[in-house]
């Protein structure tokens, strides 16, 4: 993987040390011609070779962190002086004056490592690719028998590429973990570094270390909703993944999941084009699913302890449960339609009880009616997600696929089913992982805007807690966070602090002002706020100082190119999406019979006909639909209803 | 080009003669003033005008050659150490053209340097004078006289070390002048007319900062110190001294004087003696009015400096051998003083 250049090319550079910039272990100080390729960033070498008598020689490499100009000009004043006032004069001298380019290098490492000492005052040379390797410790990783390298990116410098490399067991897990990455938006920055980044690993993954998948919360717009469509390259991008190694293409196995609109059968996703939609699975929960992750939608200030309990009962006793009421009713609860005939059983079995009181089974009436009020309305602000009745439709867990990118795009349902969605998402990977029975060995999972769910301030959430518990235990389990933010200085800072690989986009002068920068020096600073698109700042365990790098444009298609080219079909009317659905299963599917079947009949029969037919796959899609649908009841007259004793009798008058 | 490494050159023969019984010494003159003009009348013959007048820059269309060599040299030495009362002296002188072209950036295009040692040898131990042989140090002997008596001893080892820097200057302008290029001059920082070869090449100028020599008197002489900032005096022949060769020259005012000194801003320039050298003075003139910029400062000569000439004695001096002066971050008590340094 590493080339190595011509040996002993000539100096671009000496070191200088003065009483007031001395050389030391950890900076050195080095001037240049004026006309040079070294700037911010860039990676040098510093040779001091032994005497040949024992005396062993010594290399030190480090990276430019800062750079000066000065020219021999004793004040300000005396160019004033010479140019007689007149700035235009300036520039007229017939002798320019003796410069300078000097510059303040960060060691980033020394070979022989011990005795560690001030870097000597020799001749420095830009880095080539084998000292790039050097430099940064990528050596220990990129060979061996079991080498754990991914690229990451190129290092740029005078002329000079190199690749950069990431170590997996750092990056995935188990030494360190988990990658954040900031920047501001609009740049294409964070989403298009990561889908590159992805591609990397899953080319680059060591087969040692067994086998990855990828969930990705796709949280705004188009952004992950076309991973598996090539992207367009330049002849630079193309060239640029050659040095890498790493093949130009799009994901091969892409699952997208995403939950329905309001209307329960068209998906609320951007990814609706006729070509693209049949490989959306729709995401689907029920009273399940929702009741394990209540903390994550309840609101902490609202429900208490008395509710916490009642919720529990629900949670232990009676769902997926036979479950007597105690007023002579008996139940089974898998739908939030069966806990809504509990609740009225429960609220009727009160009122008609005569006198035994408001409390059932332990629990307060107004306990048992807020806790059922919270419920349904997470069945209406999650509608689409969270169906009232039918069966489910989630992710495959226990059968992830290696190299495979599990997109979950929430970009357009509310924040309560967004967190929902995300929690359970992320605790279910967490579970299946403690068992070793998801399928994959390792989970790299893709958050943005991670200053919304784990933000430095604010309540401490059920979200925020699980983003703390991945970052400090997931690199145990596999589980990776990938997390993405426009602003670092507002996310938790347990949650970047445990981020073992930093990457910086173009940073927001205001941003950098925060004291998470203060490590960095003015120049790198100004550097990170003017940074282009396509470079970036790498911070790794093995990197001493953080590096530039650049890489190439992800080789998928980018949301919004991907909106042009496949523009999203306009919701359909109620029968078409059946029938779309229908015929996604089963290509046999008659739509006019279909639609024959559906008319007149209630749209929630409908749905959970659909979703059966769905979550089965028969082979005759249209006769199981069918089935499930029933035959038409006729209207029957209301029944006449029963009167309701009183529950405290005021007088025993007879009339 | 290259100069030796007289670092290594001078510890060898300063560390064998001291090996040889000479008594170490540690003594740093106060920095050279440069080689200064004679100090003496000698009188002038008027060539441009009849007598001496004052002739105004405004209007005059300054010449601009292409490329411009600067030459100038350094000297520097020390006492190594004495044998006996005889000083025996490292000396070091160097010399250098630094050549601006098209891009005005002066680069060095011929630099020499030389180490010797100046003392008595008829006064040293055998032992000394053997160690001084076998180093192979040219050694440059001082009078009888002088190295008899420490007082004279030291003003007589500083004309030597003033000769010897002269005579690299020269030879290294004689040797540039030679591949002078067609658009290309020479300036020298000093006089001309000790060189046959540089007084009569028509694109030599001598730039002379000291102002020792005295052409005029009476009402020619106050023209001439009162020359106004912008302006020069009529060209004028200085009357020839010795081994001087004929050489026609004016003065010239960078710097309004008033409110400083007399010689504050006031050069001579020394140039071929030639009708051409007349009919271009002003345009030269002009010409070195421009050098006024950039500012030869910090140095304190910076009112009659050129620019382009400090830069080569910087460039001269950081090639030094460092142990020929005193480091500015040096705590060590100033070795020319006689007094032990107290306090900071």
């Amino acid at each position: 993987m590493i080339e190595r250049r011509d040996p002993a090319p000539p100096p671009v550079g000496r070191v200088v040390a003065t009483e007031q910039k001395p050389a030391t272990p950890h900076q050195f100080h080095f001037w240049t011609a004026n006309e040079t390729t070294i700037g911010i960033g860039a990676i040098v070498r510093v040779e001091q070779p032994g005497n040949g008598e024992g005396e062993t020689g010594k290399v030190v490499w480090g990276v430019v962190t800062d750079g000066f100009a000065y020219s021999d000009l004793a004040t300000p004043l005396h160019d004033v002086v010479g140019a007689e006032g007149d700035p235009a004069r300036a520039a007229e001298s017939p002798t320019v004056r003796q410069e300078i380019r000097l510059w303040t290098a960060a060691v980033l490492r020394q070979q022989p490592e011990e005795p560690l000492q001030p870097v000597p005052l020799g001749p420095v040379h830009v880095a080539t690719d084998a000292d790039v390797a050097q430099a940064l410790r990528m050596d220990a990783y990129l060979g061996g028998a079991q080498p754990t390298a991914i690229p990451v990116g190129l290092y740029t410098s005078g002329g000079l590429e190199a690749p950069v490399y990431l170590d997996a067991d750092f990056l995935l897990g188990p030494e360190a973990a988990h990658l954040n990455i900031s920047g501001v938006s609009g740049l294409a920055t964070k989403t298009s570094a990561v889908e590159f980044l992805l591609g990397s690993i899953f080319q680059h993954f060591p087969p040692h270390k067994g086998r990855i998948a990828a969930v990705c919360f796709n949280v705004k717009g188009p952004d992950l909703c076309f991973l598996d469509q090539p992207g367009a390259l330049q002849d630079e991008d193309r060239r640029r993944y050659e040095r890498l190694a790493i093949r130009a293409q799009p994901f091969e196995s892409v699952r997208y999941y995403a939950p329905f609109k309001a209307d329960g059968v068209n998906l609320n996703t951007l990814r609706t084009h006729p070509d693209l939609v049949g490989d959306v699975e729709p995401l689907v929960w029920g009273l399940r699913e929702v009741l394990d992750y209540a903390e994550v939608v309840l609101n902490r200030d609202d429900i208490d302890a008395k509710a916490d309990a009642f919720i529990d009962f629900l949670s232990d006793r009676v769902v997926d449960k036979e479950f007597e009421d105690g007023f002579g009713g008996a139940h089974r609860v898998v739908t939030f339609a069966d806990l809504e005939r509990l609740f009225r059983s429960i609220f009727d079995g009160l009122e008609l009880g005569g006198g035994r009181g408001d409390t059932w089974r332990t629990h307060h009436i107004a306990t048992i009616r807020k806790v059922r009020n919270r419920l349904s309305n997470i069945s209406t602000r999650a509608k689409g997600l969270v169906t009232d009745d039918g069966p489910s439709n989630d992710l495959p867990w226990g059968r992830f696929e290696d190299r495979a990118v599990y997109v979950v795009d929430v970009a357009n349902v509310d924040p309560l089913a967004q967190d929902l969605v995300f929690a359970r998402v992320v605790s279910k990977l967490r579970e299946h992982l403690e068992r070793r029975d998801l399928g994959v060995d390792a989970v790299v999972v893709f958050v943005d805007e991670l200053n919304k769910y784990a933000p430095a301030d604010g309540p401490e959430t059920y979200v925020k807690k699980m983003l703390l518990d991945i970052s400090e235990r997931g690199r145990y389990l596999g589980l990776v966070l990938f997390g993405a933010e426009q602003f670092r200085s507002q996310v938790h800072r347990r949650v970047v602090g445990n981020a073992g690989t930093m990457v910086f986009g173009r940073m927001d002068s205001d941003e950098l002002a925060t004291p998470g920068y203060q490590v960095l020096s003015p120049a790198t600073k100004i550097k990170l706020a003017t940074l282009p698109i396509g470079e970036l700042m790498v911070r790794h365990p093995h990197f001493t100082q953080p590096i530039f790098v650049r890489f190439p444009r992800p080789a998928v298609l980018r949301g919004r190119d991907g909106v042009e080219r496949f523009p999203p079909a306009a919701d359909l009317p109620f029968e078409d999406a059946v029938v779309r659905q229908l015929v996604k299963l089963d290509r046999r599917v008659r739509p006019n019979l279909v639609k024959d079947l559906i008319a007149d009949r209630r749209e929630e029969d409908v749905r959970r006909a659909l979703a059966h037919t769905r979550q089965t796959r028969p082979q005759d899609a249209f006769a199981h639909f069918r089935k499930q649908l029933g035959g038409r009841v006729a209207a029957a007259p209301a029944a006449a209803r029963e009167s309701v004793a009183p529950l405290n009798p005021i007088a025993d008058e007879p009339y | 080009m290259g100069a030796p490494h007289t670092l290594t050159e001078s510890r060898s023969w300063v560390d064998a003669i001291l090996a040889a019984g000479v008594v170490p010494a540690c003594y740093i003159p106060d920095a050279s003033v440069g080689r200064t003009d004679l100090e003496e009348f000698t009188g002038a013959d008027p060539v441009e005008d009849p007598e001496l007048r004052v002739h105004s820059l405004a209007g005059a269309r300054a010449l601009a050659p292409a490329a411009v060599g600067f030459l100038d040299g350094i000297e520097q030495w020390r006492v190594a150490g004495y044998a006996g009362v005889t000083p025996i002296v490292r000396v070091y002188v160097a010399a250098a053209v630094r050549l601006r072209g098209a891009d005005r950036r002066p680069r060095t295009v011929a630099e020499d340097a030389a180490e010797l040692a100046i003392t008595r040898l008829d006064r040293l131990p055998a032992a000394v004078r053997e160690a001084l042989q076998i180093t192979g140090v040219r050694v440059v002997e001082i009078s009888e006289e002088d190295a008899g008596q420490p007082a004279r001893a030291l003003p007589a080892v500083r004309i030597e070390v003033q000769k010897a820097r002269a005579a690299l200057e020269r030879r290294l302008a004689e040797q540039r002048v030679t591949a002078l290029g067609s658009d290309e001059w020479l300036v020298v920082d000093g006089v001309l007319s000790d060189s046959a070869a540089l007084s009569a090449h028509s694109r030599a100028l001598g730039i002379v900062k000291s102002h020792g020599a005295e052409y005029f008197a009476g009402v020619e002489l106050e023209r001439a110190l009162t020359l106004p900032a912008g302006h020069r005096t009529s060209v004028f022949r200085p009357k020839r001294r010795g081994a001087r060769r004929e050489i026609y020259s004016w003065y010239l005012r960078l710097w309004p004087w008033e409110g400083n000194d007399l010689l504050y801003g006031l050069l001579r320039v020394e140039a071929r003696a030639h009708p051409e050298t007349v009919a271009r003075a002003s345009a030269i003139s002009a010409w070195l009015t421009t050098e006024r910029a950039p500012l030869s400062t910090p140095d304190r000569r910076w009112d009659r400096l050129l620019y382009p000439i400090h830069d080569v004695e910087t460039y001269l001096r950081a090639r030094a051998p460092r142990d020929l002066v005193l480091h500015p971050a040096s705590r060590i008590p100033h070795p020319g003083s006689r007094l032990p340094r107290t306090g900071s």
